[in-house]
């Protein structure tokens, strides 16, 4: 009933100014996998101004509004690829370098941001080239002509590039003490602050009375001016800057950012967690599935930490023998994330996604993971899961259409809308 | 001004003189700091959590000369504190049921590669301890091996405590067909004892003085003074018996233990090696043909390990190949470490000595052998169940044991499981009989004995305490009868020649 409401208070004053129309419409779909609110039979989406207002089952539908019936087609989210480098130079360095943004590198008129809508991806993350730290990945739309139209967020993760050696725990555990040094540099700065003003607040009215007379009395030029600013600055406690090398660990330690560690094996884990010691933090995995992986090993603590695991959509071995394991079912059963990343950086790799994946439902892992994991997840993973990544009130209207189940082997993508429009294939209307 | 300056050099060298053995000192003393810092640890662990492990039936060959039938080795966060029939196992532990099998002391391999994984030059820090080769080192029943510069631990599923003690060998080269650096070698040795002698003099007599100066440290090889302070263990690397003779003619007039790593013509001077207390570390199945040119004696042949050993050489084996080989011929790889020791039984070498060839005498020479390398109260839990002689073909090792941690089980991994599978269902948990019932009525005082007293309640406080290998064999199956009421015929263990 409140989905009707809204879908009428919509639609009503939309009519009624009749003015330049916004622009509204309504799809009718056979099933609407919402990833956030499970299967909708007959859905019914109505999206205005690229953004979905109201999601439901067999929602009436105000007359006017125009309609869009796909009623043989499944609708999904769009799909998500938080770790790709399409369309960018693949060169990186091996040096610590948090600072850098991949925004700087994108080069938006590259033809695979058109051909990747085609696969159904509707938003990337891209990340920054090397080992080490190589900086922080953006999220961007593929489509707009211009970078900033394709931005989404500049500050989607931070990468860090993880292996077994000295020289990377090294470098982890000193990024992580500079953010101590940091933390502890401000909490004095604070209480010198709070001293000071504390201090103050007994002379606060004398300065304060001064200031007028001064005023009055001498206009001197800028130089007292400025000190006035000065004043008036330290009233409101302003934190010493971070060092733009220490600031993305800095906003990782408070939660504003979060951090992907490329690992390998095992015991990369293992070896990362002694280099971050006793730190609480919450960080995400990036786990490239190679034959033998034996990152099994570790399932249940990364399963205790509650990490995201990117990773592609295979089946490996158990090391030395051919018995399969489904590493995504294994992970998600201890508690992990899944999200699911093409089986290679390109857009033939995008075009088989869906279909790879559902090779992995089929060996067992539950469709919702696995929905999610192609969606919502990565969108999460990059700080955008409340803006796009399910079929939900108010989140970017970014569908993929199938003539049948996603996972099933055969079903095409029929076409893809971003933001509200069509930007592949054709939708009867 | 020239003489000042000189003053000042001098000064200088006195200080650094001053400085040097401290620093080697603190150095040799950050070796032992390490373990303060595990027993803090250990100690904490005490009261957040105390794990315990318990190997029951086990026929446990310690090592240290006496087989002990039936008997219960008991570990506290993975440290053995009791070895006896008798024992209250406490709740919570651990148990691995070892009836019908023998049980040895987890293998010491000298040297190795690749059973850490590709490891970079910090082992600590690239350890991977899921590596299917550690997998295999531990189904060949070694659990401590040198690598690198270190003697680290074969921990499955764990980086941390890996490393048990780094640098204690000083590599040394010494070569009659390299006429410098042997004498090159000579005059280190004899610079760096002529200065021991006399900081030792000057630490003597520095109260009494203290106008005294410190002796110059010139031409003073830090290397060397560790090893002539016994502080590290000088490693050769010799085959040829005029090398030997020169190594063992060094070591016993500069004072030092030999670590000669090959060995070949070892038996044509066993004599002197023995006098001179070296250590062989060698491969028994080596042979090598005698020199046609030459009238003494020479080559090498399977026997080399059993003279040098009549002749006092510790002898440490170690088969030709130090990696994990997939390809080849199979067996003279480091995962047939024991095999390698029954050629040099074969050769005539007593069985204990083959045994403490790969155990203890590896454990001497790495510098951890007050951890690991025997079966003792106070010694590392590092066991091997093994379903036959150790050093039989036939063998396997069923069961490994790690700081109180089974880590390895043959029926439950790929690579051995299949071949002559454990048949007998009473290695089962779960059908064991637990002997603990029937014992509690009968010998309630008993069950009132403190469990952390256990030793002056058995009354063998000296043979419980952790040796370094020397103490003389204890004897435990005398005591279980002691205590009264042992429902079960355990007593009677043997004692095996060394």
């Amino acid at each position: 009933m409140k989905t009707l409401n809204t879908l009428l208070l919509a639609a009503i004053p939309a009519l009624a100014s009749a003015a330049p129309a916004p622009d509204l419409f309504a799809i009718k779909v056979g099933k609407a996998e919402t990833v956030s609110h499970g299967t909708i039979e007959h859905a019914v989406i109505l999206i205005e101004d690229g953004k979905i207002v109201t999601i439901g089952q067999d929602l009436p539908i105000e007359r006017g509004i125009r309609v869009l019936d796909l009623e043989s087609w499944t609708v999904m989210p769009g799909l998500v690829n938080p770790y790709s480098r399409l369309g960018m130079d693949s060169r990186g360095g091996d040096e610590f370098n948090p600072q850098v943004s991949a925004f700087d590198d994108l080069y938006p008129s590259s033809d695979e941001y058109d051909r990747v809508l085609e696969a159904g991806y509707t938003t990337l993350g891209l990340y920054p080239a090397g080992r080490a730290v190589p900086g922080r990945a953006c999220a961007v739309r593929p489509g707009p002509d211009t970078a900033e139209g394709m931005l989404l967020t500049r500050d989607a993760y931070l990468k860090i590039y993880f292996r077994s050696d000295a020289r990377a725990k090294k470098m982890l555990r000193d990024a992580f003490a500079k953010v101590d040094d940091y933390v502890e540099k401000e909490k004095k700065a604070r209480e010198k602050f709070d001293k000071d003003n504390a201090g103050k607040k007994t002379e606060e009215k004398k300065p304060d009375e001064k200031k007028p007379d001064e005023k009055a009395g001498t206009q001197e030029g800028g130089e007292k001016k400025d000190e006035k600013k000065d004043d008036k600055s330290k009233k409101v406690y302003v934190p010493p800057e971070p060092d733009e090398k220490v600031k993305p660990f800095l906003d990782i330690v408070n939660g504003k950012l979060n951090a992907l560690v490329s690992i390998g094996q095992a015991a990369d884990f293992l070896h990362l967690m002694d280099a971050l010691g006793e730190r609480k933090l919450s960080f995400d995995l990036r786990v490239p599935i190679t034959r033998e992986i034996d990152m099994y090993e570790v399932k249940k603590q990364i399963g205790e930490r509650k990490c995201r695991i990117l990773m592609e959509p295979e089946i490996s071995m158990t090391p030395g023998t051919m018995r399969m394991r489904n590493l995504a079912q294994e992970f998600s059963a201890e508690g992990a994330k899944i999200v699911f990343l093409p089986r290679g950086d390109t857009i033939g790799a995008h075009k088989n996604a869906l279909r790879n994946v559902g090779e992995i439902v089929a060996q067992g892992l539950s469709r919702e993971v696995a929905l999610r994991a192609l969606t919502l997840e990565g969108a999460e993973l990059m700080g955008i899961g409340a803006r796009l990544g399910s079929l939900e009130k108010n989140k970017d209207a970014n569908l993929v259409f199938l003539n049948g189940d996603p996972f099933e082997p055969g079903t095409k993508i029929m076409a893809v809308m971003l933001e509200g429009k069509v930007v592949f294939g054709e939708v009867q209307q | 001004m020239f003489q000042t300056s000189r003053m000042r050099a001098a000064a200088l060298c006195a200080l650094i003189g001053l400085l040097a053995p401290r620093v080697s000192a603190s150095f040799q003393e950050g070796g032992d700091a390490p373990k303060e810092a595990e027993k803090a640890v250990d100690e904490k662990k005490k009261e957040e959590k105390e794990e315990w492990f318990a190997l029951t039936n086990g026929d446990v060959f310690t090592g240290t000369g006496s087989l002990l039938r039936g008997m219960t080795v008991l570990a506290r966060n993975g440290v053995i504190t009791k070895i006896a029939s008798e024992v209250d196992i406490p709740e919570g532990a651990k148990l691995l049921d070892a009836k019908g099998m023998r049980v040895y002391p987890g293998l010491v391999a000298t040297s190795s590669s690749g059973l850490f994984g590709a490891t970079s030059a910090e082992l600590e820090d690239s350890v991977d301890p899921f590596s299917s080769r550690m997998v295999l080192g531990l189904a060949s029943g070694i659990t401590s091996s040198g690598m690198g510069s270190v003697a680290a631990k074969l921990k499955r599923g764990e980086i941390k405590g890996v490393v048990m003690r780094d640098k204690y060998l000083t590599t040394l080269a010494y070569s009659t067909n390299n006429p410098s650096s042997k004498r090159n070698l000579s005059e280190k040795f004899a610079a760096t004892a002529k200065y021991l002698r006399e900081f030792r003099e000057y630490e003597l007599k520095k109260a009494s003085n203290k106008e005294l100066k410190e002796p110059p440290k010139k031409g003073v090889d830090s290397a060397l003074l560790s090893v002539l302070k016994g502080e590290s263990l000088a490693r050769f690397n010799a085959d040829s018996r005029e090398d030997l003779l020169g190594i063992a003619r060094l070591a016993q007039q500069y004072g030092f233990r030999p670590v000669i790593d090959g060995c070949g013509e070892g038996w044509t001077v066993a004599d002197e090696l023995g006098r001179a207390g070296a250590f062989a570390v060698l491969t028994p199945r080596d042979r090598d043909d005698k020199s046609e040119a030459l009238v003494r004696p020479g080559g090498s042949s399977i026997e080399n390990a059993a003279i040098l050993h009549s002749r006092g050489v510790q002898v440490a084996i170690i088969p030709s190949t130090k990696g994990v080989d997939l390809g080849g011929i199979a067996g003279r790889d480091i995962i047939h470490l024991p095999i390698e020791a029954g050629f040099a039984v074969r050769g005539g070498l007593p069985e204990a000595a083959a045994i403490a060839a790969i155990t203890i005498v590896p454990a001497r020479i790495l510098g951890i052998d007050h951890r690991v390398g025997t079966i003792e109260v106070g010694k590392d839990c590092d066991l091997l169940v093994i379903d036959g002689d150790l050093m039989h073909y036939q063998s396997f090792v069923q069961y490994a044991v790690v700081d109180g941690k089974q880590v390895y089980d043959k029926e439950a991994e790929l690579w051995f499981a299949h071949i002559r599978p454990r048949t007998t269902p009473s290695m089962a948990p779960e059908t064991r009989v637990d002997p603990g019932e029937e014992v509690d009525p009968n010998a309630a005082p008993k069950t009132e004995e403190p469990k952390d007293g256990e030793k002056p309640a058995e009354g063998t406080p000296p043979e419980d305490k952790p040796a370094d290998g020397e103490t003389p064999p204890k004897e435990p199956p005398s005591d279980p009868p002691k205590e009264g009421g042992t429902p079960e015929p355990v007593g009677g263990g043997g004692q095996r020649a060394g």
